[in-house]
């Protein structure tokens, strides 16, 4: 049976040792190339150097920027349990934009902190990130312990300092662990100077993550496309999420009409069901007015209509947005009409800087936090209940920018 | 106390690609070398050493006899000081001896016919050179404690290398992360100076039309490489 994976991001201040854990991973779980490690520890040798397994990250890129290797963003490894992806984002901006637009969707990250030098600027800010992102399970590492004589005291002390400053922004770590990147310690079994410590370790912490759980396992969103009449009212759409099932009591929303599913259709096959991630037709019992953007839920399970959400989105037009223009929200196939009721905070999607709070203003490549009004009631979800009514775009004639949504307002 | 660290072959490119913010310093930037005919090492050092185009005396000793120019320091600024030291200088105080032995190497790579056989020079060609920049980089930190009121250090690895593994990437960054190290421990004012840089050629490495300076205390704009002596003098 194939094994299951598991997509992560490390993000944290750029001198505390990504690179080296990166590598360290690498070497740990036997992922790289026969030989390479090998070349790598010998030209460290001549030069005088125990081995740098930052340099192997260098070698991983050589090798995308030769072609040898396809993928150009992501680096794998595994362990027994099952096969990992590290999400290597270029710049602060390509990882927002990926993960808003869901290009690229990490489902856990890795904040990595320099145990001597302690939470930098850059440190708050990629956490910061993280909350807004939604990512839920994230492993604190304080690296470079063995620089600190791998001193408890001194672990503690930034332990503190980041939990913190962590709490203030929601931001609750699964896991924070002591570890020497460079010297191996309490990444995979090795724990020789840290016997103070005794939690897992980075590998058993990551094992211990869930992976993202299926679409089909979640309510029944069901988004109408459009709707033919042949010899049969067919209504045509996407399971977003859930199983929609013949004989299914559903409820169809805005209007909030209920009816049975007569039919689920497909061409040329019998079919009972349709389940997330599927294009299907289905035919009802009753004959109710359905048009395109409409949700179709299970009456058991029926979601919150609103026209009032609070969204973290990334600005991607050359034009910026001003308070008081009109735009155009679309979530799945639902479109209607919105205005930025208010721009919380804006933040600048390169040096993660706070821009304004408050403001009237976004720019292309900011990121911002603000409050949608949109014109009509919508059937949407947060991001990290349904993904996939959890995410939208406003546009005008363009799409201008990807959002997550983070709170129904009530 | 006034320190340079020339470097043979530091190429402009990888010194930004690689983020060597030590051997950038404040001020950095290429050296004109379009006075000379060819990027050519021995011409290019001995005209920094004494402020003018040596090329067509260089030139005339004739292909072999060139390496083993040795000039004497009172044709060079480097007389200007009271001590100085100057560490295996091509055209001052070069280590014969080991150079002959790298060029000698070199011209096996290129000359032995089979993929296996490559490598094994290689290998020992890149051994070499690296056996003999630690023997540098040594010497060089054990003078910066003595009492010296001018430092030269020569490093010729990013050159010698280079000439056989320009396209090796990941081992061009551990060499320049290296020469950036060694700027990074120095503590007084110093001039980080290249004769030219280098350009991929596949896998190997060809000396580039352009070299490397930066300092920290001025803009050199576009200097030529036989404007460092005077630079140099009025550092004193």
């Amino acid at each position: 049976m194939d094994k299951e994976n598991l997509k992560f991001v490390i993000v944290g201040h750029i001198d505390h040792g990504k690179s080296t854990l990166i590598g360290r991973l690498l070497y740990d779980t036997d992922s790289l190339p026969k030989g390479k490690i090998e070349e790598i520890e010998q030209i460290c040798k001549s030069l005088g150097k125990d081995i740098e397994f930052g340099y192997v990250m260098d070698h991983l890129e050589e090798e995308r920027d030769q072609g040898i290797t396809i993928d150009t963003a992501q680096t794998f490894f595994n362990t027994t349990k099952r096969n990992y992806v590290i999400i290597d984002a270029p710049g602060h901006v390509e990882f927002i934009k990926n993960m808003i637009s869901g290009a690229s969707q990490a489902e856990a990250a890795v904040l990595i902190v320099d145990a001597d030098e302690g939470v930098k600027e850059q440190t708050k800010r990629h956490a910061y990130i993280l909350g807004m992102l939604g990512l839920d399970q994230v492993i604190v590492v304080i690296n470079k312990m063995d620089l600190v004589d791998y001193d408890r005291e001194k672990f503690e002390t930034v332990k503190k300092e980041l939990l913190g400053f962590l709490s203030g922004i929601n931001i609750k770590p699964s896991y924070i662990i002591p570890i020497s990147a460079k010297e191996g310690d309490l990444i995979t079994g090795k724990n020789d100077n840290m016997d103070w410590y005794q939690g897992p370790d980075f590998l058993q912490a990551l094992d211990s993550f869930k992976i993202k759980e299926s679409a089909k396992n979640k309510p029944l969103r069901f988004v109408v496309q459009d709707v033919y009449n042949f010899d049969k009212r067919i209504i045509a759409g996407r399971v977003e999420s859930g199983i929609i099932r013949k004989g299914d009591r559903i409820k169809i929303l805005p209007s909030g009409e209920e009816t049975t599913v007569k039919s689920v259709e497909e061409f040329l096959k019998n079919v009972t069901e349709a389940e997330a991630g599927k294009s299907t037709g289905i035919t009802t019992e009753d004959k109710l007015f359905i048009d395109r953007g409409d949700v179709i839920v299970h009456d058991r399970d029926v979601p919150v209509l609103t026209n009032h959400i609070r969204a973290n989105i990334f600005w991607m037009d050359n034009t910026p947005f001003n308070k008081g223009d009109i735009l155009w929200f679309r979530c799945a196939t639902q479109d209607v009409a919105c205005e930025i009721e208010k721009i919380n905070r804006v933040i600048n999607s390169s040096t993660l800087d706070l821009i304004a709070e408050d403001a009237d203003e976004i720019k292309n490549r900011e990121v911002a936090d603000i409050i949608i009004k949109t014109d009509k009631p919508v059937v949407v979800e947060n991001f990290n209940t349904i993904e996939e009514l959890g995410r939208f775009v406003l546009r005008t004639d363009d799409t201008l920018a990807g959002g997550i949504i983070t709170e129904l307002v009530q | 106390m006034i320190t340079v660290l020339a470097i043979d072959a530091l190429e402009y490119t990888l010194v930004e690609k690689f983020d060597c913010n030590n051997l950038k310093q404040k001020y950095y930037g290429k050296t004109n070398i379009s006075e000379f005919s060819e990027p050519r090492t021995m011409v290019l050092w001995s005209s920094f050493m004494t402020g003018k185009n040596m090329e067509k005396e260089i030139l005339a000793k004739g292909d072999k006899e060139m390496w083993n120019t040795r000039l004497d320091i009172k044709d060079t600024f480097f007389d200007q000081f009271e001590n100085p030291k100057i560490i295996d200088l091509p055209g001052f105080n070069y280590i014969t001896d080991q150079h002959d032995q790298e060029r000698k190497l070199l011209k096996e790579f290129f000359d032995v016919q089979s993929e296996e056989e490559k490598d094994q020079v290689r290998v020992e060609y890149n051994n070499l050179a690296f056996e003999h920049h630690r023997k540098i980089k040594e010497e060089f930190i054990e003078v910066l404690e003595a009492d010296h009121d001018f430092i030269l250090g020569y490093f010729s690895v990013a050159d010698v290398i280079g000439h056989l593994n320009f396209g090796n990437r990941t081992m061009m960054k551990m060499i320049y992360k290296d020469l950036d190290e060694i700027a990074g421990s120095l503590k007084n004012q110093f001039i980080v100076l290249s004769d030219h840089g280098m350009e991929q050629i596949g896998i190997f490495g060809d000396h580039s039309n352009y070299g490397f300076w930066s300092t920290d205390f001025k803009d050199l704009d576009n200097p030529g490489i036989t404007d460092f002596a005077e630079i140099i003098r009025e550092m004193r």
